[in-house]
C-alpha cells in the first residue's frame, strides 16, 4: 500500500470500500432496494427472482459499497452464511405484508445472529419494513415486535418502513448505516475490514 | 420459540397462524391449495360445511385473511382445483361437488354445473303416482301400494316416494297435492371426488374430474365438455377415493368403500382388479409412492401395496379424524399425516413415527402443500372451527424413530461374508464328487495310525522305556523332580514298589546322558531294598557344564542285576540352566 493510498485516505479522498450483506426472504424486495440504491443509469428496468446471488456496487457520500445481494428462496437460504464471515454491514429486508411468513423471517434472523461467524461480531443491522405502501402491510414497530428485535443486545441495529418501488425509506437507512461502521467513529483504515471492536 | 417447543413436534415447525375462532367446519375432502390468481402464490380453498344445514360456503383464504366468500347450495361432499383448459394465465378452476351436481367455478364466480344421469325409474311407482295424479287413488291408498312395490321391486324407489311413506298421516295430503303434478326423478349423490390428468403429468395439465356415486359407480369426466367419458361399476358405495396416472396412458383409481373394502379401478376395466378386505372401516386412505396407507376404526394404520399385499400394521394410540399425504419432492420427503381424537397430528414415513404435532383441538381436516409462497406448508382445521397454519422449517430434518416392537435393526444389517473364491468352490465340488474315496482314505490313514501307535507301545512297553514296569515279578513305579535353577540340579527319582508284599531287590540306578553338557556326581547308583508301598527317594546332582543355554534329555534306567534290559526307563527333560544364561 502506497504512501499515497494511506493520504488519499486520511484526508478522505479516497472512499472506504463496504461489504454489505442483504437478507431476506423470497419476494420481499431486496433486489428491488438493491436496485433503488444504485445509479439511476445502471438501473434494471425488470426485477426478476434473483437466482444464487448477484453483486453490486453502488457509492455514497463517504463509502463504497459492495452489496450482496443473496436470493431468499428457501432452496437458496443456505448460502447465506458462506457471505456472513466478510460482510460489515447486514440489510435484512421484511415483507411487511406477509404476516403469515413473519414467523419464516423470525426464523431466518434467529439462525442467522446465532451463527459463529456473526454472533460475536458487531456489525450494524439495518431492517427495511419493506412493501408499506399495501393496504394490509403491518407497521414497522409491529414488524420489530414480531421479529422480537428488542432481543438483539450486542449489535447496532435500525428499522426503517419502506416502499423499494418509490425509493420512500430507503435513503434514511442508508444514512444510519454510514453512521454505524465501526471503523468510521475510530481511525481510518485501509486494512482489510474494519471490524474493530 | 417457546409456542414452538411446547408443541412437542421437536421445533421442526413454526407456528405461522391460529385462529381458534375462524368459523371453518370442514374435513379433508373439501380442502385444497391452488394458485387460483395465477400470481404464483397459493391460496386455501375450503368447502365449508356450516353448521350442516346452514350456512354452506366455499371460502378462499389469502396468507392469514380471507379473501372470498361463495354461499354453496348444497353441503360439499368434495373440493377439487384442477385445469379444465390451457388458457393463460394458468388459473385452476374450482369443482364442488355436492348432492347430485359439480359446481365449476373460475375465477371465483360460478361458471358450471354439471348434473349426474338420473336414473331409472321403476314403472310401477310411476303409474302409481299417475293414478295419484288423475284422482283414482287417495293417499292412503298411495301410500299402501308404495310400500308394496318397496319391498319387491329390484329398482328402489325415487327420494319423493321414500320421503312419502316416511312421513306422519296427517301430512300426506299436504305432500301429494304439491308434488303430484311434478315428473318423478330419481337422482344419486357424489360421495366422492378426485382427479385425474388426462394425458400428461404436468403439473398444469389438463385434468379430468373422477367421482363416485352413491349408486356404487365411478365415473370419470371429460374436463372441458363435461360429458362422461368411462364409467366404472363397484360392488358398494365408495367414499374415499385416490387416483393416480394419466387417462389416456394408465391410470387407477383407488376406492375405500362403506362396506370396509378397498377396490383398486384400471384403465380398460369396468370391474375392479383388485380387492381389500380390511377388518374393520376405513377412514382415510393415502397413496404414498406406489404403497397406499389406510387408517382404520379400530385405531391401527395399515400399509398396502398397489396389488393390495398388505405390508404393515400399526395400533395407534387413538382413533383416527383424518388422513392426509405429506410430500415434499425438495427434500425427498414423503409421509402420511394422521390426525387423532387424542388432540395429536402424527406423522408417519411407513411405520414409523416420525414426529407429533400436539393441537389444541381435535384436527378434522389436514392439507399440505405450498401455501402463499411456502412449500412446506401444513394447513389443519379443528373440530372448532380453527384454522392452524404451520410451516416446516427449512433446518428440519426428520429421523426415523423405530419405536414399533419387531425384530432389532442390527438383524437387517447385512453381514460382511467374504465371497466364494475359486479355490473354495473347486474344494467343494470335489470334496462332493470324491466324499467317498476321501471317507476311505481317511480310515486307511486312521488305520495306519493306529497300527504304528499299537507298535510304538509294544515296544516301548518290550524295552521297558516306559516309566512303569510292565514284569509282573518286579513292579515298580517311578518320577523324577529336577530342582535348582543351574548351572547345578538336583535330580531326585522317587522309586515305589507297587506289589502287594514282595520286596525287590538287587536294583541299580544308570544314567544316559550326553557328557558334553552335563556331568553327574554319580552315574551310577545301587538301589536299597524296596518295602512295597513306600517312596525312596533316590538323590544326586547334575551339573550342567554348557554355557549355550541349551538343554538336552538325560535318560534314567533302573536295571536289575542278572538282567541285561532295564526294568523301567524315563526321559528326564532337562530345564534350561539359566544361571550360565544370566552371566
Amino acid at each position: 500500500m502506497g504512501l499515497l493510498d494511506k493520504l488519499s485516505g486520511w484526508l478522505g479522498l479516497r472512499k472506504k470500500e463496504v461489504n454489505v450483506l442483504c437478507l431476506g426472504l423470497d419476494n420481499s424486495g431486496k433486489t428491488t432496494i438493491i436496485n433503488q440504491l444504485k445509479p439511476s443509469n445502471t438501473a434494471a428496468q425488470e426485477i426478476v427472482p434473483t437466482i444464487g446471488f448477484n453483486i453490486e456496487k453502488f457509492k455514497s457520500s463517504s463509502l463504497s459499497f459492495t452489496v450482496f445481494d443473496m436470493s431468499g428462496q428457501s432452496r437458496y437460504r443456505s448460502l447465506w452464511e458462506h457471505y456472513y464471515k466478510e460482510s460489515n454491514a447486514i440489510i435484512f429486508v421484511i415483507d411487511s405484508s406477509d404476516k403469515l411468513r413473519m414467523v419464516v423471517a423470525k426464523e431466518e434472523l434467529d439462525n442467522f445472529l446465532s451463527h459463529e461467524d456473526i454472533c460475536n461480531k458487531k456489525i450494524p443491522v439495518l431492517f427495511f419494513a419493506n412493501k408499506t405502501d399495501l393496504r394490509d402491510a403491518l407497521s414497522s414497530v409491529k414488524v420489530s415486535q414480531m421479529l422480537c428485535l428488542e432481543n438483539i443486545k450486542d449489535k447496532p441495529w435500525h428499522i426503517c418502513a419502506s416502499n423499494a418501488i418509490k425509493g420512500e425509506g430507503l435513503q434514511e437507512g442508508l444514512d444510519w448505516l454510514q453512521g454505524n461502521f465501526p471503523f468510521l467513529s475510530s481511525y481510518r483504515d485501509n486494512g482489510e475490514n474494519g471490524s474493530q471492536n | 420459540m417457546s409456542s414452538v417447543d411446547s408443541s412437542g413436534d421437536g421445533g421442526k415447525w413454526l407456528d405461522a397462524h391460529y385462529d381458534p375462532v375462524a368459523g371453518l367446519y370442514t374435513f379433508s375432502s373439501c380442502i385444497d391449495l391452488a394458485d387460483l390468481s395465477g400470481d404464483r402464490e397459493s391460496r386455501l380453498v375450503v368447502g365449508d360445511l356450516g353448521t350442516g344445514s346452514s350456512g354452506m360456503k366455499l371460502k378462499v383464504y389469502r396468507g392469514t385473511a380471507l379473501i372470498s366468500e361463495n354461499s354453496l347450495l348444497d353441503l360439499p361432499a368434495g373440493l377439487v382445483a384442477f385445469f379444465m383448459d390451457l388458457h393463460e394465465p394458468r388459473i385452476p378452476a374450482v369443482a364442488v361437488a355436492s348432492g347430485p351436481c359439480i359446481y365449476v367455478y373460475k375465477n371465483l364466480r360460478p361458471y358450471f354445473k354439471f348434473t349426474l344421469p338420473s336414473l331409472d325409474i321403476n314403472p310401477l311407482e310411476q303409474d302409481v303416482w299417475q293414478q295419484a295424479r288423475e284422482g283414482q287413488i287417495d293417499p292412503v291408498m298411495l301410500k299402501e301400494m308404495l310400500e308394496s312395490i318397496r319391498k319387491k321391486a329390484d329398482v328402489p324407489l325415487s327420494v319423493r316416494s321414500l320421503r312419502f311413506l316416511s312421513l306422519e298421516s296427517d301430512e300426506v295430503d299436504e305432500f301429494v297435492q304439491l308434488y303430484k303434478q311434478q315428473p318423478i326423478r330419481r337422482q344419486t349423490v357424489i360421495t366422492c371426488i378426485g382427479t385425474l390428468k388426462k394425458s400428461t403429468a404436468d403439473e398444469d395439465g389438463i385434468s379430468c374430474l373422477v367421482i363416485g356415486t352413491e349408486n356404487s359407480d365411478v365415473f370419470i369426466l371429460d374436463p372441458e365438455a363435461f360429458t362422461i367419458l368411462c364409467k366404472m361399476s363397484l360392488p358398494t358405495v365408495p367414499t374415499i377415493m385416490d387416483v393416480t396416472g394419466q387417462f389416456d396412458v394408465e391410470f387407477r383409481i383407488t376406492v375405500a368403500c362403506r362396506n370396509g373394502s378397498i377396490y383398486i379401478l384400471r384403465r380398460e376395466s369396468e370391474k375392479p382388479k383388485y380387492c381389500i378386505e380390511l377388518s374393520s372401516h376405513p377412514v382415510g386412505l393415502v397413496r404414498v409412492g406406489k404403497n397406499m396407507v389406510v387408517g382404520c376404526t379400530d385405531e391401527s394404520l395399515q400399509g398396502f401395496t398397489q396389488k393390495g399385499k398388505k405390508l404393515w400394521k400399526i395400533i395407534l394410540p387413538a382413533p383416527v379424524t383424518t388422513m392426509a399425504a405429506m410430500d415434499l419432492p425438495t427434500r425427498g420427503l414423503q409421509a402420511v399425516l394422521v390426525g387423532l381424537a387424542n388432540c395429536q397430528v402424527h406423522l408417519y414415513r411407513d411405520k414409523n413415527l416420525l414426529s407429533t404435532i400436539k393441537t389444541p383441538d381435535t384436527v378434522t381436516s389436514i392439507c399440505f402443500g405450498r401455501y402463499g409462497r411456502e412449500d412446506g406448508t401444513l394447513i389443519m382445521t379443528t373440530k372448532g372451527g380453527g384454522l392452524m397454519v404451520k410451516i416446516l422449517k427449512r433446518t428440519a430434518v426428520f429421523d426415523d424413530m423405530d419405536s414399533t416392537p419387531g425384530p432389532p435393526l442390527a438383524q437387517s444389517v447385512r453381514l460382511n461374508v467374504p465371497k466364494k473364491t475359486k479355490l473354495y468352490v473347486d474344494q467343494t465340488l470335489r470334496e462332493r464328487e470324491n466324499g467317498l474315496a476321501m471317507h476311505r482314505a481317511f480310515h486307511m490313514d486312521l488305520s495306519r495310525t493306529r497300527v504304528a501307535a499299537a507298535r510304538a507301545y509294544v515296544k516301548a512297553l518290550e524295552s521297558s522305556l516306559t516309566p512303569m514296569s510292565s514284569s509282573l515279578s518286579k513292579p515298580l513305579k517311578m518320577n523324577a523332580v529336577v530342582q535348582g535353577l543351574g548351572p547345578s540340579f538336583k535330580l531326585t527319582l522317587n522309586i515305589q514298589n507297587t506289589a502287594s508284599c514282595r520286596p525287590i531287590m538287587n536294583l541299580a540306578i544308570n544314567f544316559l546322558y550326553d557328557d558334553n553338557l552335563y556331568r553327574i556326581r554319580n552315574p551310577y547308583m545301587k538301589i536299597p531294598l524296596l518295602v512295597p508301598g513306600l517312596i525312596y527317594p533316590v538323590e544326586t546332582f547334575v551339573e550342567c557344564t554348557s554355557d549355550k543355554g541349551i538343554s538336552d534329555i538325560i535318560k534314567v534306567f533302573v536295571l536289575h542285576e542278572e538282567k541285561s534290559s532295564p526294568l523301567l526307563t524315563a526321559h528326564i527333560n532337562m530345564p534350561v540352566s539359566e544361571g550360565l544364561v544370566l552371566s
